[in-house]
């Protein structure tokens, strides 16, 4: 803004001000109905909607459904989309690259959009800007919504098991993988890659099972299960669209 | 104050004006308060701007609940915590509903927050002279996100726990500071009992006053500023149509001026006018 925009910007909010009316009790008023309304609505919520204790923490048994709380959805979707994705390091795009652009955007943002004018629409590169991002927020927190909870317990379509694999294929399913991972169309398509192919990679067993313990974020690690677990997971994963189509 | 002395006064209330007279020599209180409420505001202030207030109240609730379910919460890892979950939702006289506000409150607050913001960006209130305070309102939005993520893991159930190793191995992959901001949220490498006190920490102490900080800045900044005025309050409009009548006016009597240019259409733009001129 100009110095001239400026002080015509001051004189008109001082006129505004002086042929205005006092915050109490006019603005006052309006606030307390709505915040009043809010407050009964929570309490309604709250009681309609009960609160549940979940299963308690378990650290050994993985079998997890990594599910935060709605407001998180859009990242971990972000998660999803850049998951299958070999293009830069997909966690890095999805956790820290987008996430940051945007929050420095927010914070700088008066800084950005200068100009004088505050009529609606007059400004259609901004209200482009919030469309875009409210759509967006709004759209992969749906996606986050719609996801199943757990996908632990189904089977897995593959064929050509052996006995290892089978065992492999017990310790994905009992360990909730599916639930990050898909295979052969199974399983939540993220945070994690796809793995029906994974096989493809052409791994050896030390190697996945150094991965399967300290896996690059945000997988957590498996360190805990039994060797022999992690030997069994390792040969499944491993022969995934390889051996165990 | 200066009202006329028409007779004896009441005792009580003679002593009560000379307490506020008393602390008002000292504090300034009154003058602070006929600054905050009694400031005026642009005619035209409309519902629209009732979702910061709400959002500030919802933080109030959110603080209230929060220090009940402290008084029962026992952060202990090693059977506590989820056991005191439990009492809470299952025991404690109005307990369930108590954790039910504070649960939903935190999903009302995300939503009224974002309303406001939004509210802010398309009225462009965010330009002069309210740079700072779109700043400090930005601020206490991702605090706010950082609360629901802190607050989540209290609960310690498997969704809970398991969400927020998660969200923290996001938080470690970050580039170069990631590792260190990982191992300050677990508390060490691992998840363990330091995690569990060290969100609960953060979460009812290091954050609030974060946000009490943030919203205390915010609230001056706005009555400092006053608050914005729709940009299409009555007043306004009145102005822009003003300016417009203006404005043919000069290019009618510009037209008129101009010795066989009365053909020129009413509505000619002051710029080309000059131009012909």
């Amino acid at each position: 803004m100009k110095p001239a925009d400026k002080k015509a910007y001051d004189k008109d909010y001082a006129l505004a001000k002086k042929t205005g009316k006092p915050f109490f009790p006019y603005a006052i008023f309006k606030d307390t109905i709505v915040a009043g309304l809010t407050i009964v609505g929570i309490i309604v919520l709250a009681i309609v909607v009960k609160v549940e204790v979940g299963e308690p923490v378990n650290a050994a048994t993985t079998d997890f459904v990594p599910r935060p709380e709605w407001y998180f959805y859009f990242a971990f979707e972000l998660l999803k989309i850049f998951a299958n994705q070999d293009v830069l390091t997909p966690v890095i795009m999805a956790t820290f690259m987008v996430p940051n652009i945007l929050i420095i955007l927010l914070v700088v943002w008066p800084f950005i959009d200068r100009g004088p004018e505050r009529r609606i629409w007059k400004r259609p590169f901004a209200m482009g800007m919030i469309v875009l991002v409210t759509g967006f927020l709004c759209y992969t927190t749906y996606l986050g919504a719609k996801t199943p909870a757990g996908v632990s317990s189904q089977g897995l379509p593959v064929s050509g098991l052996d006995e290892a694999g089978t065992a492999g294929m017990q310790v994905f399913m009992d360990n909730g993988c599916g639930s990050c991972h898909m295979v052969a169309g199974v399983g939540a398509p993220g945070p994690g890659p796809d793995l029906t192919n994974f096989g493809s990679k052409g791994w050896d067993e030390a190697k996945q099972i150094a991965w399967l313990k300290a896996p690059n974020p945000p997988m957590p690690s498996y360190a805990s299960l039994p060797p022999a677990d992690l030997e069994a997971l390792a040969t499944f994963v491993n022969g995934l669209g390889t051996k165990y189509k | 104050m200066t009202t006329k002395d028409i007779g004896p006064k009441n005792p009580v209330q003679k002593s009560a004006d000379a307490t506020i007279d008393y602390v008002d020599e000292r504090s300034g209180v009154k003058t602070g308060t006929r600054w905050f409420l009694f400031r005026n505001i642009p005619e035209g202030t409309s519902w629209y701007q009732t979702l910061g207030f709400t959002a500030m109240v919802v933080f109030g609730m959110q603080a209230i609940t929060g220090i009940i379910l402290a008084m029962y919460y026992v952060p202990d890892t090693r059977g506590g915590a989820y056991e005191s979950i439990q009492r809470i939702t299952e025991e404690v006289t109005w307990g369930w509903l108590v954790r039910g506000m504070h649960k939903w409150g935190a999903s009302v607050m995300i939503i009224v927050v974002f309303l406001h913001m939004a509210r802010v960006f398309i009225w462009g209130a965010y330009k002069y002279p309210r740079e700072l305070t779109w700043v400090t309102g930005a601020f206490l939005l991702l605090l706010t996100m950082f609360m629901g993520l802190t607050g989540y893991l209290l609960v310690w159930d498997q969704k809970a726990y398991w969400a927020t190793v998660v969200a923290v191995n996001i938080f470690a992959s970050a580039p170069i500071v990631g590792p260190y901001i990982g191992d300050i949220l677990r508390a060490g490498p691992e998840f363990g009992p330091a995690t569990l006190s060290r969100f609960y920490s953060i979460h009812m102490l290091v954050i609030p006053g974060a946000i009490a900080t943030f919203i205390g800045l915010h609230l001056y900044f706005i009555v400092r500023l006053g608050i914005s005025e729709p940009p299409w309050s009555k007043r306004r409009l009145r102005i822009e149509r003003d300016e417009e009548d203006a404005r043919r006016e000069a290019a009618r009597e510009r037209a008129k001026a101009l010795p066989g240019a009365v053909t020129y259409p009413a509505t000619w733009p002051v710029k080309a006018e000059e131009g012909v001129r």
